[in-house]
């Protein structure tokens, strides 16, 4: 078997050799990279690392597309029997033609010196006529953008949508090229221009607009790679654009998880492209579940949209006995009983176990929904909650239409409050009061939960005023929900939910910052519940 | 609050009115030479005192007169400019100056809410979240290339188009033939249309060859103060080594960057014996970094020997055909190809200089660098020189845990010190 990885390797050469020629694809994470190189490199070139020495795939040719793949091909050499870096030209031109051109020649030659094999030039030329062009549909589409996605994650995502969803990185372009006009004299050179010539990646010179023209794009799902550095400025540029655009940024391994789930689906719901089955309307109360990680909340409508009752449970080790006990407590308080209620759409990290729920929606949505509900000028919603916190924007129908979720760590959410008021030894309501300018001016600087616990360690080590820390560490929540909100863009009427907007200090020194008041419910911790509640409705 | 730090902060407080920030900036720049702390210090040589001196003039120039300047990365082949009198400005160099004046964070924050990954190398995202805030100021054109980093094409790129100014790349191919060389000198004529373009003005190749032969000239004198490293060494300080990348790279060919060079021979001639460990950088030299400064700035017990990334190309350009040779300097620049490549030159320049030990500070984001980590691990344990591994983000000082970084370096001072 013969690996490669990117979509410019001259896979129809290698296959001529031996048919047996696949593109790499690694679907788990071990930990066998970190040892062998720097854990900082981009994490698809770490589980290439791990794919190839697991697997003992002893042949590989490599693209020398970016840092990580030279550094790869560096880590690789001496360790197996064929390995082979292409340089691959940057630019698209006559002698750059050449260069990629003699670059696959000498690729054939070494092969060929490596396995004894010659090269069949006859054999080539069929696989270059036989090639099955496909061409992009004509159709309103998604369009899965930025760095490779494994196309198995793209099925998922099809499987959820109503409209195509059309994988435009670098795991799948290479279907598109045409090869059947072989008006060139010599069938390598034809194939060499065809690849360099086909739909560029970010690390190509050549412009990428030029090649979308032709696509009806609904949305874009633009994936990005941690420590890849190519593909954050598109989507910097993108957002600008009037497209819809969700960016996910992954560990090329980790593409299912349900934190990207929830964005997909959330994005999917915002276009009105989810692939949803239909909601019940008969009885007359109808109940929303938010399963956090922190807490569980649960919210119940009549069919005016009324709020009967709700309730808010401390999310325990096993979600779905929250969720139990928060429904009971919500029926209790209303006088109802679980045969009064028609319709139970549940939400949050928990959303998909709870069993008495008919339909499952992301919290981005409502979210969008319960704050609609409470205020229809509100524009901007942010919510810091136990774990996470989201930006999301609303247009003036309340329908979402665009947000940013913060990263996997728990960085500027409430549980960073809670471990630093464990930290401080202060019960954590001490933690919400405002505090004014009037003490030292301390600054955190770290946003990491563990590395800022070792700074407010020191900090009371130097006996500074505790006031001073908690002003410190408000302003730092505050200023990291800020980073996330200009991801969006300022727009208000602003609310703020979840459970840090009970927080005051937080709360006054993010509107210091943005210049303007923030909308606070007076139970910010159940939006998402009232939203999934009005969803049930049927709206 | 020392002056310098309420300049800073006043720079901060600014930074919404770009234009204002601008001055704040240059006028910065301009007074900067008298607030570097260590020039009431007897010990600063006269070489090192000139080299900041020239490289204030440098960056003063191209931020004064931002109508002749281009934007460029610090292996843009800028002898093109220096041919014509266009000033260039490194973007490595404005970053570094921003963290100078304590507003990396601010920037760093600004390129990330824009969209740009956190991951990327903070030299560039700085450099970003100045074009972000519109403080930069627009230059003629921006000219990038390939090698040694992916950021380059993108930042570039991406800045290009927000200033609409014409960009310039450089594919630099990472294996050597008479293609790639001509596939190079193709673009490098392409850049000098450009420039013609651009700056209303007929290039001259006679100066070019002027310059390349100043160039040479330079090399040689390097190459003779490096002969010197092994026995005899200047005291230094971390920044001098940084700025040394104006004088290795992007300002290579101009008479004061020749002098300077001249002048630091002299030094080294005259100065005593090495009696002290010396240490080698790979790659950057974590000048901000507390830890490392009270160990190195004109250190009691310890002396920087250098850092390789500014002897990465020493050798001799063709002066027949200056184009054809800047292609071939560019093609053959040690960190454009493999690790194999990389470690058969850096390993000469250890040969000669000989140091007691290196440390590679692995710097954020920059895979080019750390991904060679572990092999240098390989090979200098074989050479028998201890070698450290640090963490941490040479310009983002919130990315680094002085901590951690401190218990490191002493550590492996203890090593060398019980050798
Ligand atoms: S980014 Fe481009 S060069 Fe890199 S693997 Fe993808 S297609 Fe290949
Ligand atoms: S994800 Fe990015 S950094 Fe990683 S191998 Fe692909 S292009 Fe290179
Ligand atoms: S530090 Fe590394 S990634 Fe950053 S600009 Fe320099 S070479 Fe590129």
């Amino acid at each position: 078997m013969i690996g490669y990885v990117c979509k410019y390797a001259p896979a129809k050469v290698l296959e001529v050799f031996d048919k047996d020629a696949v593109r790499i694809d690694p679907k788990i994470r071990t930990d066998t990279a970190e040892s062998l190189v720097h854990p900082n490199m981009c994490s698809f070139m770490k589980a290439v690392l791990e794919e190839v020495l697991e697997n003992n795939i002893d042949e590989l040719v490599l693209t020398n597309c970016c840092d990580s793949m030279r550094r790869l091909y560096d880590v690789l050499k001496g360790k197996l029997q064929f390995l082979y870096m292409l340089d691959l030209p940057v630019k698209v031109n006559n002698t750059s033609n050449k260069i990629f051109y003699d670059e696959i020649c000498s690729l054939i030659s070494a092969y060929e010196r490596y396995s004894g094999k010659e090269f069949d030039m006859d054999k080539f030329t069929e696989l270059l006529k036989n090639h099955k062009e496909k061409s992009l549909p004509d159709a309103e589409l998604i369009a899965v953008f930025g760095a490779r996605l494994r196309p198995d994650v793209i099925d998922n995502i099809q499987k959820r949508s109503n409209i195509k969803v059309q994988n435009l990185t670098c795991t799948a372009t290479d279907k598109y090229i045409k090869l059947k006009n072989l008006e060139d004299q010599d069938p390598i050179l034809h194939y060499a221009k065809t690849l360099l010539n086909s739909f560029p990646c970010m690390r190509m010179a050549e412009e990428r607009p030029e090649f979308l023209k032709d696509i009806k794009i609904k949305g874009i799902i633009y994936n990005t790679i941690k420590f890849c550095d190519f593909y954050s400025y598109e989507y910097a540029a993108l957002k600008n654009l009037d497209v819809p655009t969700l960016k996910i940024e992954t560990d090329y391994t980790d593409t299912d998880s349900g934190q990207i789930k929830t964005r997909v689906d959330a994005f999917l719901e915002s276009l009105g492209s989810r692939r949803i089955t239909g909601v019940n309307k008969e009885g007359k109360y109808f109940a929303g579940v938010d399963s956090g990680s922190t807490s569980t909340n649960i919210v119940i409508l009549d069919n005016n949209k009324n709020i009967v009752s709700y309730s808010i449970v401390p999310t325990g080790a096993m979600a779905i006995d929250s969720a139990k006990k928060a429904y009971e407590i919500a029926l209790k308080r209303a006088g109802l009983e679980k045969e009064d209620i028609a319709n139970v759409v549940s939400t949050g990290y928990g959303r998909v176990g709870i069993p008495f729920a008919d339909k499952q929606v992301t919290e981005i949505t409502c979210h969008g929904k319960g704050a609609f509900y409470f205020d229809k000028d509100i524009r901007t919603i942010i919510d810091i909650g136990g774990q996470d916190s989201k930006v999301i924007r609303l247009d003036n129908e309340g329908n979402v239409v665009d947000f940013v979720m913060n990263d996997k760590c728990s960085a500027g959410t409430g549980k960073f409050l809670e471990v630093m008021a464990r930290t401080l030894e202060v019960p954590i309501d001490e933690m919400a009061e405002v505090i004014t300018d009037s003490g030292e001016n301390i600054k955190i600087t770290s946003m990491c939960t563990v590395f800022a616990e070792s700074e407010v360690i020191s900090l009371i080590a130097q006996n500074k005023d505790k006031k001073d820390i908690i002003h410190a560490l408000n302003k730092a929540v505050a200023s990291k929900g800020v980073v996330l909100l200009d991801r969006v863009g300022r727009k208000g009427k602003y609310m703020m939910t979840g459970g840090v907007a009970k927080n005051k200090g937080v709360v006054s020194e993010i509107e210091n910052k943005i210049e303007d008041k923030i909308r606070i419910p007076t139970e910010p911790q159940i939006i998402g519940a009232l939203g999934a509640a009005i969803l049930a409705l049927g709206d | 609050m020392k002056a310098i730090e309420i300049y800073c902060n006043f720079i901060k407080k600014n930074l919404d009115n770009p234009s204002f920030a601008k001055k704040l900036i240059n006028l910065g720049i301009g007074v900067a030479e008298k607030y570097v702390s260590y020039f009431g210090d007897r010990k600063v040589l006269a070489s090192h005192r000139y080299l900041n001196e020239i490289c204030m003039k440098y960056m003063r120039e191209s931020l004064y007169n931002p109508e002749r300047s281009a934007w460029v990365n610090i292996f843009t082949p800028t002898e093109i400019f220096h041919a014509m009198g266009v000033f260039p400005l490194f973007i490595e160099a404005y970053s570094s100056f921003m963290s100078g004046f304590f507003i990396e964070d601010v920037l760093i924050d600004k390129a990330e809410a824009a969209g740009i990954s956190n991951t990327l190398c903070s030299f560039h995202k700085a450099f970003i979240g100045a074009g972000e805030y519109g403080i930069l100021q627009k230059p003629k054109m921006a000219v990038t290339t390939s090698i040694i980093c992916d950021a380059n094409l993108n930042t570039f790129r991406y800045l290009a188009k927000k200033y609409d100014i014409p960009f310039y790349i450089i594919d630099v191919p990472s294996k050597s033939s008479e293609n790639a060389v001509e596939y190079v000198k193709d673009q490098l004529v392409e850049i000098i249309q450009m420039s013609e373009d651009v700056f209303s003005q007929k290039f001259d190749i006679d100066k070019l060859g002027e310059i390349v032969k100043i160039e040479n000239k330079t090399n040689e004198y390097r190459r003779k103060y490096l002969s010197y490293l092994s026995t005899k060494v200047c005291h230094s300080i971390m920044s001098f080594e940084m700025f040394m990348l104006f004088t290795s790279h992007v300002f290579m060919g101009r008479p004061e960057t020749l002098k300077y060079y001249q002048k630091l021979l002299q030094d080294i001639k005259n100065a005593p014996e090495r009696s002290k460990k010396g240490i080698f950088f790979i790659h950057l030299v974590p000048m901000w970094e507390p830890s490392f400064q009270q160990y190195f700035n004109l250190g009691e017990n310890y002396d920087i020997l250098g850092s390789d990334l500014n002897y990465d190309f020493i050798g001799k350009i063709d002066t027949s055909d200056p184009l054809k040779g800047i292609a071939e300097k560019l093609i053959g620049t040690t960190y454009n190809g493999d690790f194999a490549k990389i470690s058969s030159h850096i390993t000469k320049i250890i040969d000669i200089v000989k140091p007691d030990g290196i440390i590679q500070f692995c710097h954020w984001g920059c895979k080019q660098s750390i991904g060679t980590a572990n092999l240098y691990k390989n090979i200098l344990k074989e050479k028998g020189i201890p070698f450290l591994i640090v963490d941490g983000d040479i310009m983002d000082k919130r990315n680094n845990q002085e901590g951690q970084i401190n218990t490191r370096l002493e550590a492996f001072l203890e090593i060398l010190e019980s050798r």
